[in-house]
């Protein structure tokens, strides 16, 4: 079988302005994820029920049903009746945003419920009041136990966002699609694609061990 | 200094306190005793309100705790509580778990919280562990801390909640010493515990609890010696 590189040389600058888009799009849906997240877990922590529900069936949806569908649901439905129009990354990042907010907020939620009991007691018999407790004593000690799963969730977003290609967002794996239509090859580009995927996991991987390392320290 | 009367707690249907009555003056140093489950610590968080109350009235230093008016956060700024478990925030170096609170509650500057810090620590003998975080320590120093941290706050009483029975026996000592030194400088102490020593040598009364009610209060060496009812016998002559 011949390789040829040729193809992948042609769609490198193409594959590289992908990959910047895929980080793009992840970094974006990851950090609204965990501003979501947060208020999304308090809501969800609320030990009122009509305050809680909203919140338990928002992070329902999300995390069951398949992101693809809340994807496409996004791009045709809501977005256009609510913004008037959209384009193919901004689907994607409300869509990404959304999606890991859910996740990111159980994150959050088991790491407060982590939290001693006692820490936010002693907190409060030194007089701090519920927002100081919660931001002096609660939210750094949840952060840190939080590092590793978030970790994951970004991994997986950043996977997750090459869905966007079935919506002609021109991120990674779209130029690989688009390689292959104008070549009618599959294996370069899809194992292009792949491998630069695989850099960027691994690379990221790299990264929180090192944050995780670091926030041991304190 | 402390007034309770006719305090009853329940959590759901259970009754944890049925009806105490309580009187603790300046300076005294009361010491609670009496079977595991018999609501030693709920009476201790009812006196802060971290558990809240459900009939009759408490009141400390004239201020009423079931008033709805009652500042709840400086009220607790006020009653130092001292925890089984220290309870120190693991997060923050010795110093900043006492500067914390002074800082963020009583609004002082950094400086100014840092020198009182350090005089704390200097009083309960941890000045060189300043710098270290909580997970270094020894039970016994986590303790000083915990008292420290608490002392930082200028409380007008302070509760204690078997404050050495997480302890190696070789540490309790040094926490029971630190307490001693505050009964003696005049702080209004509650202290549940099962060291009866402390209790016969720094406790002016001793409160005998059974099943949510106060049994028998009494100087500490009349209640030892002489007890009157069948119950604190039968739970002295296991203890002692
Ligand atoms: N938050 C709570 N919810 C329900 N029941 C509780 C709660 N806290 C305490 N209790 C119950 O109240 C009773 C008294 O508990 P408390 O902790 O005050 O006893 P104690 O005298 O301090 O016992 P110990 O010596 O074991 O510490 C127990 O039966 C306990 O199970
Ligand atoms: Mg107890």
């Amino acid at each position: 079988m011949d390789f040829r590189f040729d193809i992948i040389v042609e769609y490198f600058p193409f594959f590289m302005e992908g990959m910047g888009l895929t980080i793009l799009m992840s970094v974006v849906g990851v950090l609204m994820g965990c501003i979501l997240g947060f208020f999304i877990a308090l809501g969800k922590m609320s030990p009122i029920l009509i305050v809680r529900l909203p919140f338990i069936w928002y992070i329902n949806f999300l995390r069951g049903t398949p992101l693809l569908v809340q994807l496409f649901l996004f791009h045709y439905a809501v977005l256009p009746t609510l913004l008037g129009s959209t384009t193919p990354v901004i689907s994607v990042m409300v869509t990404l945003s959304l999606n890991s907010s859910a996740y990111v907020a159980e994150i959050f939620r088991a790491g407060l419920q982590s939290i001693d009991k006692g820490q936010a007691e002693a907190a409060h018999s030194l007089g701090m009041n519920k927002f100081q407790v919660m931001r002096h004593v609660l939210l750094p000690q949840a952060f840190k136990r939080s590092i590793p799963p978030l970790g994951n969730e970004f991994i997986v977003l950043l996977k997750d966002s090459s869905l966007g290609a079935m919506i002609a967002a021109q991120e990674l794996l779209y130029w690989g699609r688009a390689a292959s239509g104008q070549y009618l090859r599959v294996w370069e580009p899809y194992l292009m694609v792949a491998l630069v995927y695989l850099v960027l996991t691994l690379s990221l991987t790299y990264l929180l061990n090192y944050l995780e390392r670091r926030f041991d320290v304190k | 200094m402390i007034s309770v009367k006719h305090l009853k707690k329940s959590f759901g249907d259970l009754e944890v306190l049925k009806d105490i009555n309580v009187d603790i003056g300046q300076k005294e140093v009361v010491v609670v005793i009496g079977p595991s489950g018999s609501g030693k610590s709920t009476f201790l968080r009812c006196l802060n309100l971290i558990e809240s109350i459900t009939n009759g009235t408490v009141s400390i230093d004239g201020v009423e705790l079931t008033d709805k008016k009652v500042d709840i956060n400086k009220l607790r700024a006020e009653v130092g509580m001292v925890f089984q478990q220290f309870n120190l925030f693991p997060h923050k170096t010795v110093l900043e778990n006492i500067t914390l609170p002074i800082v963020t509650v009583k609004k002082e500057s950094k400086q100014d919280a840092e020198k009182k810090a350090k005089d704390l620590l200097q009083k309960v003998g941890l000045l060189d562990k300043a710098d270290a975080y909580p997970e270094s320590l020894s039970g016994g120093q986590k303790q000083r801390v915990a008292i420290a941290r608490a002392l930082g706050m200028e409380p007008k009483v302070m509760l204690f909640d078997e404050p050495t029975s997480a302890l190696d026996p070789e540490m309790v000592g040094e926490v029971l010493g630190v307490m001693k030194q505050l009964a003696e400088e005049g702080m209004t102490m509650v202290v549940v515990t099962h060291e009866m020593g402390f209790a016969k040598e720094v406790g002016d009364c001793v409160i005998f609890m059974d099943e949510g009610y106060v049994v028998e209060e009494k100087e500490p060496k009349q209640l030892f010696e002489n007890p009157q009812h069948e119950r604190t016998k039968a739970f002295l002559s296991k203890i002692l």
